[in-house]
């Protein structure tokens, strides 16, 4: 009997490993095979669709990637040495000037003030750099809004009213509609002039003249992009929190409520503990994807303004520089893999089961 | 029972029509531009009715060969992309839901992953695999008389995201069947792939349209290795990548009456899928991403 259940075991063994080589072998080709050839070519200077030969720089690529520093900018002086003002303001010298240039060339990311001394922040890449803060930012900013906004709607559907179904129906549609698609849709609605919806719109309510330049601004650059996502995937997370809070079992409210617990106590004390798992899950599965962000950047702003995978493919298919570009995808790779290993430790795979 | 405050009623239902108009204005607005002759399109303000409907928009974007073939293209793609993640899906799905054997884990592990893989990270990767595919023909002797399409090969490069995302929901779909049936079926004197094609593979049939359709729209949507993979071959083109790069043939500049039509045409047939099938639609993504 014993040898049979083994001979049985073995079977079962035999049968698994056989339906599990396609998807295996599959994604070992696809994607393990791949990505150890960015790995081998992240440091060489390989070009896309070039006969030159290749050679091994070492970590010449991520250096030149990563390479940051800050300096300060000292204050513009008159003749005097007195600091010039203008509008009431210290003006500062270029960065030019303070950047070093040798051995590669530093370029300013951003300036800031710290203790009443003005600093920039440069980069001998500052198009790679300013892709991961504003990816950073994005990622942050969206996750942030869609969830705030996500668990408003979710809380205002779990409630029985009229046209709630119907209600239910229309959350699908912005995520049914196509990333590209709707990236073009509010590119249109975002126009510079009063023939998009928003110039048209905030010209006939009186807060502007109606010739605001939404994707050209650099400061409304992000906050237009960010518009676009969140109603993107707001109705996405209300879903997932919708499913969450269904999951509640109505009897712990129906205690609170003898026990003279108000809404807001309720909310506090039931529903957010109890959402905690599903919004976690939630946040950590969101942030993964916006930092993967590249429909959107790619259709909105093309060569403008980088994510950091439209400036890996921008690296890769325009400047084709294939060793360049397979660094900047390690690094991402090593970001996304950082947020992922903390997902799947917080969602505690349940494997023995 | 608490007395209703018609005050706090008429507000929430305030809101819920606000977070209405939210939703689908953008949807309304890129209709009645599609409806739009060009003249209005580029009038100040806009109009919020169309002054003179018109389908000329429609009727171009329909007429527009690239457009076209990238319906088909996409339509092609989309659903041998699906289909082989369903088979191979479910094969895996029942090994890792309902079989015993060693290196379980490491192998859910690796699906697991596997559903959160940056695309962008093997872009050059995969440059070099295809190069290397596409050259199989002229390399390998008694194979020149291959020739292999670039949708192939999109199809699967499709698979990295579709198909973890496919095998994680079937196996906790495959975990919950009863074991008893499992053992009827032993007992019965069916082998391990019998059980699974004749037992629980019916039983599957809901998860199966769930994570199809998801997949289905996840390969429908992809546009980065579309872009990148059809660059020099604008026959192979997806519908994302054609209406991307949309030129019109009526308009003077950018066709957006044109472009919002084709968005309306694509648009529409996944709508309708999502509102059929939208409980279910709700459960797998739940299933993926909640459950665990």
């Amino acid at each position: 009997m014993a040898k049979e259940t083994s001979k049985l075991a073995k079977k079962e063994e035999r049968m698994a490993f056989w339906l599990l080589v396609p998807s295996l072998l599959l994604l070992l080709i696809i994607a393990i095979y791949p990505l150890g050839r960015v790995f081998q070519l992240s440091f060489t200077n390989k070009r896309f669709a070039s006969s030159q030969q290749v050679s091994y720089l070492g970590f010449k690529n991520y250096s030149q990637l990563l390479s940051m520093t800050i300096r300060e900018l000292p204050k513009k002086l008159d003749d005097d040495g007195k600091a010039i003002l203008k509008d009431g303001k210290v003006v500062y010298e270029s960065w030019v000037r303070v950047l070093p240039r040798k051995p590669q060339r530093y370029k300013a990311v951003n300036q800031f003030s710290f203790l009443g001394k003005r600093y920039v922040l440069g980069a001998t890449n500052a198009d790679f750099i300013q892709s991961i803060i504003d990816t950073v930012n994005f990622t942050i900013i969206t996750v942030l809004l869609e969830t705030i906004l996500g668990l408003i709607i979710a809380l205002a559907l779990a409630k029985k009213f009229i046209g709630r179904g119907l209600m239910r129906t229309a959350m699908l549609i912005p995520w049914a509609i196509i990333t590209v698609v709707s990236s073009l849709i509010w590119e249109w609605m975002l126009k510079s002039d009063r023939s998009g919806f928003f110039n048209a719109f905030f010209d006939a309510i009186g807060i502007t003249q109606g010739n605001t330049v939404f994707l050209v601004d650099k400061a409304l650059q992000l906050p237009s992009i960010i518009a676009i996502d969140v109603w993107k995937t707001t109705p996405f997370m209300a879903l997932l929190l919708l499913a969450g809070l269904a999951t509640i079992p109505k009897e712990l409210y129906e205690a609170a409520e003898v026990d003279g617990a108000n809404k807001i106590r309720q909310f506090f004390s039931i529903t957010l503990p109890l959402l905690a798992p599903t919004l976690t899950v939630a946040l950590i599965f969101r942030t993964l994807d916006a930092l993967r962000v590249f429909d959107l950047f790619q259709i909105i702003f093309g060569e403008k303004r980088y994510s950091m995978a439209t400036f890996t493919q921008f690296t890769l298919v325009a400047n084709k520089d294939m060793g360049l570009s397979s660094a900047a995808s390690v690094i991402i790779f090593f970001i996304i893999f950082l947020f992922a290993m903390f997902y799947i430790r917080t969602l505690k795979v349940d494997a023995d089961g | 029972m608490v007395k209703k405050n018609i005050f706090l009623e008429v507000l929430f239902y305030l809101l819920i029509i606000a977070i209405a108009i939210y939703l689908i204005f953008p949807f309304y607005w890129a209709l009645i531009s599609a409806l739009k002759t060009e003249n209005e399109l580029v009038q100040t303000p806009a109009s919020f009715i169309p002054n003179y409907p018109t389908l000329i928009n429609f009727k171009a974007v329909l007429s527009n060969p690239d457009f076209l073939r990238g319906m088909v293209n996409s339509l092609i793609i989309a659903v041998t992309t699906t289909l082989f993640s369903l088979v191979f899906g479910s094969f895996a799905g029942y090994a890792l839901g309902k079989l015993r054997f060693r290196g379980r884990k490491p192998a859910l592990y690796l699906i697991l992953a596997m559903t959160m893989f940056p695309q962008v990270a093997i872009l050059s990767g995969l440059f070099t695999l295809i190069r290397f595919v596409k050259d199989i023909p002229n390399s390998v002797g008694f194979l020149s008389w291959l020739y292999i399409p670039t949708p192939a090969l999109l199809i699967a490069m499709y698979m990295i995201f579709t198909l973890p995302f496919t095998v994680w929901v079937l196996t906790s779909f495959f975990k919950g069947l009863p074991q008893s049936l499992l053992q009827a079926a032993q007992v019965d004197g069916a082998t391990f792939f019998q059980t699974f094609w004749h037992v629980l593979l019916p039983l599957t049939a809901p998860a199966l349209v769930t994570t199809g359709i998801l997949a289905f729209i996840n390969a429908w949507n992809e546009y980065l290795f579309a872009l990148t993979f059809t660059l020099q071959e604008p026959s192979s083109r997806t519908v994302p990548v054609a209406i991307s790069q949309l030129s019109g043939k009526i308009a003077r500049q950018e066709p957006v009456g044109e472009i919002m039509a084709g968005a309306l045409i694509i648009t529409v047939p996944l709508i309708i899928l999502v509102l059929v099938f939208q409980n279910r639609i709700v459960e797998g993504l739940t299933a993926g991403s909640v459950k665990g």
